[in-house]
């Protein structure tokens, strides 16, 4: 029993040491993007000499990191509740409704999961561009409805077919129909896919890149939080510190988040991979 | 008054279908048919009227494109390993993790982290690790294995590219795992020790089968995420050393945004959409079949 025991303990220090491992590039990345361009170049993997916030904020002033925020926070929001509510809304009448037409639509709505982005990637911008959609950060959060419809219509249809028509129907005796029947009795019932939705869809849209490169690069106003850092890198590439640092000025929100909501999002990760 | 009912049904069906249907046709069907129109011409984007060539595109393609047949064998290559390492490691953490260590909670968090980083900043934080990082490295511990070009030469490039993408998503795939073992009952682990089995042979005979289900679904994603890799190549090699490390989509995006072939590079994002489809339909009859003996 000893022996296994202490075969226990050498297995979690063990573990404990590669998950160290794991995550020390980061942990180099965050100690580097405090230091001065002479300390990155002389020893990477020192601590630095005093913690200052200078490339802080000559880089927040630069890339305009509130405005990058915000547009982040734009289009994610804009792209998320349009998803939610066209596709949740689509997925309660296909599959309440019994006829051919309702299962043409829904096949129509859900094959698109199986074209790849970058098949039509040229033609969404000319598309984009034709609606007046492109280099609008409102636009880029409209995009995002069609994209990510498909699989939130195949989540939501799967789970309104569990439940009881019976629900419906006496809530029309109560007086209920349509819209209001749907928001006040139907969606509620959904909670449950809604929040594993939302949690594919924000890990999803805000650190998305090839979209927002397509659509909103032209100017720094409608730039991304990751399209920015990008195109900073890009014209930063010896001066590592403030790379660094933009690095982890764009990462840092999707952390403290996880930090903080962990539990649900490793659960609705899992919920939309076994139910994708 | 019965007619003016069904007349509110059938409007109220398409009040509720249209948006997402609108919205669909609009990102996914349209731009799908002038994908298909323009892999037949030849367009630098520029001028008014592309000029329609026929199947130019796809014969060029096909008979004397070697950026296209390097990416397709890099992707291919890719593909594979890809799949195999990150459930591999993946299924050998979770079984680890599934042993309820007091560090477990610490552990998955720790491997899950960089899924919720977006690629392209990953490849970039990479790429500082092996230019800057491997250096230092190098020089404090005197290990030979940081001396070596992790970014400038092509194979090791190629297991750059394979080892940060695993990096990256090893954590999806774990807590995927992680969540099937939970479901394979302890009684019949217990039943099979009593029966004498060792613990290799429980991992093989009980564990593994009963994981089939969360095999598939990984295997899946790994496939479908691994055929299209392109942000984490973009920004950790940009392609290179010497144009080694395309993939087919870094290729499309090279000939369609780069060269300015609008026409010849959709011809080959069509080849894409097709290879994607038959693998897709091969995989699906593979796991409707298997959850029939299930």
């Amino acid at each position: 029993m000893s022996k296994k025991k202490t075969g226990r303990i050498v297995l979690e220090v063990v573990m404990i040491l590669l998950s160290l491992v794991f995550l020390y590039p980061l942990f180099l990345t965050i100690i580097n993007s405090f230091k001065t361009f002479k300390e990155v170049m002389t020893d990477v993997i020192a601590l630095p000499h005093s913690f200052t916030f200078e490339n802080y904020t000559y880089v927040w002033k630069f890339i305009n990191y509130p405005r990058l925020f915000l547009n982040n926070t734009i289009v994610t929001v804009l792209g998320l509740v349009g998803i939610i509510l066209i596709s949740s809304i689509a997925a309660y009448k296909l599959a309440r409704t019994k006829s051919r037409t309702s299962l043409v639509i829904y096949f129509l709505c859900i094959m698109p999961m199986l074209i790849p982005f970058q098949s039509i990637m040229l033609t969404v911008m000319q598309m984009a561009k034709s609606l007046n959609l492109s280099d609008s950060t409102w636009g880029l959060g409209i995009l995002y409805w069609g994209f990510g419809a498909p699989l939130a219509l195949f989540i939501y249809h799967g789970f309104v077919k569990g439940i009881p028509k019976e629900i419906d129907e006496s809530a029309t005796i109560d007086g209920a129909s349509g819209f209001r029947l749907f928001f006040s009795v139907i969606f509620p019932l959904l909670k449950s896919v809604t929040t594993t939705i939302v949690i594919i869809d924000v890990m999803w849209i805000w650190n998305d890149f090839l979209l927002p490169l397509l659509m909103v690069n032209g100017s720094p106003s409608t730039k991304t939080l990751t399209l920015a850092a990008y195109t900073f890198v890009g014209q930063y590439t010896s001066d590592w510190q403030y790379a660094m640092t933009a690095m982890v000025m764009a990462v840092l929100p999707s952390i403290i988040v996880f930090i903080f909501l962990q539990k649900y999002i490793v659960k609705g990760v899992v919920a939309g991979a076994v139910k994708g | 008054m019965k007619l003016g009912r069904k007349r509110a049904e059938k409007l109220e069906f398409g009040i509720f279908t249209l948006p997402i249907l609108i919205s669909v046709i609009a990102v996914f069907y349209y731009p799908f048919v002038m994908t298909i129109r323009y892999s037949l011409t030849k367009w630098n984007g520029i001028s008014k009227h592309p000029k329609f060539v026929g199947l130019d595109n796809f014969k060029q393609i096909f008979l004397g494109d070697t950026n296209f047949t390097h990416a397709t064998w890099f992707t291919v290559k890719y593909a594979i390993l890809y799949i195999v390492l990150v459930n591999v490691l993946a299924i050998l953490l979770a079984l680890v993790l599934d042993m309820k260590l007091k560090s477990t909670t610490w552990l998955r968090a720790a491997f899950f982290i960089p899924y919720i980083l977006s690629l392209v900043i990953v490849g970039f934080i990479w790429k500082f690790i092996f230019m800057q990082g491997f250096e230092s490295l190098g020089v404090s511990t005197g290990w030979s294995i940081f001396g070596l070009s992790w970014l400038g030469k092509p194979g090791l490039a190629f297991i750059s590219v394979l080892l940060v993408s695993i990096w990256q998503s090893i954590g999806f795939y774990l807590v995927i795992y992680i969540a099937g073992l939970q479901s394979v009952p302890d009684d019949l682990k217990e039943a099979a020790t009593v029966d004498g089995a060792g613990p290799f042979r429980r991992f093989f005979s009980v564990t593994l089968p009963l994981l089939a289900p969360s095999i598939t679904i990984s295997v899946f994603m790994a496939l479908t995420n691994s055929i299209k890799v392109f942000d984490v190549i973009l920004s950790l090699t940009g392609g290179g050393p010497g144009g080694t490390t395309y993939s087919v989509a870094y290729d499309i995006y090279r000939d369609t945004f780069q060269n300015n072939l609008y026409g010849y590079g959709t011809a080959k994002a069509l080849i894409l959409f097709v290879a994607v489809l038959i693998i897709t339909i091969i995989q699906l009859t593979i796991f409707k079949r298997r959850e029939v003996e299930a």
